[in-house]
């Protein structure tokens, strides 16, 4: 074998080994870009903490699977019922799951209410995984959106129908949650939640949650995650 | 000769491959989803019966993107948040 052939299958195993052993990223416009903030206090943020929004987006894309993170959904946004420029850490995930009678029978509180205790302070926590981010006084809260199907199609040419939570946390009580100072149960009393029936708004919603470990131990059946990656 | 044989054979083998079954297509045309594309196809027929079955995270994302029922009625970011 000449020395120029040695060469090239020596660089063409390293181009292998490199691409097998590099994780494939989720894409980047699950982040709002930073042009897109309307105030600067927003797009300092997004500048600021733009790593620890990379490491949320891919650790939710190869940790917790099962989830959809859709475009520009997460961010430094100001919840609407908030007429000052506080920005909140905000995600937004579609849960997919098996339809359920069960489930379906339930009332919407019920539903939303499992819904939070499954994922609220599972969220949270991965959210407040980066330390500077988490100890950042200009970040006043975070938001969590909670999305799924309610309602397959029933016929052709139907559309599915979503059902949407959207928790809002203030700063201090997350906090204390993170700290162990507060159950789920509490959380859920004192953040105020929002439900949406489809596009039509239900309103605020009271909750009744408990600590649910299910995020921490639900595995998708044979699913391997990339090497390189390490999840919680 | 033998290239006539062996080309009757591959067109053979090709015509019996491609063929399913009357169950088949119902289930196809029952089920808009069923193996839509070629990559979930892939990641079927790779988890055969009795071998140690392996999901990636593209092969969700594939099978997510298959089993889309269309997009849904859902309240816009914008109803919730501001930029």
């Amino acid at each position: 074998m000449s020395v120029r052939r040695s060469l090239a299958a020596v660089a063409a195993a390293a181009a292998l080994a490199l691409a097998g052993g590099a994780a494939a990223a989720p894409s980047d416009d699950r982040i709002l870009p930073v042009p897109e903030y309307t105030s600067e206090k927003a797009k300092n943020l997004a500048v600021t903490h733009l790593k620890a929004l990379r490491a949320l987006n891919g650790d939710l894309y190869h940790c917790v699977p099962w989830v959809e993170v859709q475009r520009h959904s997460i961010g430094f946004f100001r919840p609407k019922h908030i007429a000052r420029d506080d920005r909140y850490l905000s995600v937004r995930i579609y849960i997919e799951q098996d339809p359920s009678p069960q489930f379906a029978a339930l009332r919407v509180e019920q539903r939303a209410g499992a819904m939070f205790s499954r994922y609220v302070g599972a969220l949270l926590k991965r959210m407040t995984q980066d330390r500077t981010l988490a100890a950042d006084p200009s970040i006043d809260g975070f938001t969590v959106i909670l999305e799924w199907l309610k309602q397959a199609p029933r016929a052709a040419g139907a559309r599915p129908v979503h059902e949407t939570i959207a928790v809002f946390v203030e700063k201090p009580l997350a906090t204390d949650y993170l700290a162990g100072r507060l159950r789920t149960r509490e959380v859920a009393e004192r953040a105020k939640v929002l439900g949406f029936d489809g596009e039509t708004a239900l309103g605020e919603l009271r909750l009744t949650a408990w600590d649910d470990n299910f995020v921490a131990t639900y595995k998708v059946a044979n699913y391997e995650v990339e090497k390189g990656i390490t999840c919680q | 000769m033998r290239g006539l044989r062996l080309l009757l054979v591959g067109a053979t083998l090709v015509a019996v491959a491609g063929c399913a079954t009357g169950e088949e297509w119902k289930i196809w045309r029952d089920n808009k989803t069923h193996f839509a594309s070629g990559e979930h196809m892939g990641f079927s027929v790779r988890n055969r019966e009795g071998t140690q079955a392996r999901v990636t995270r593209q092969d969700i994302a594939l099978a997510r993107e298959q089993a889309w029922f269309g997009r849904p009625i859902t309240v816009s970011q914008e109803q919730i948040l501001e930029r």
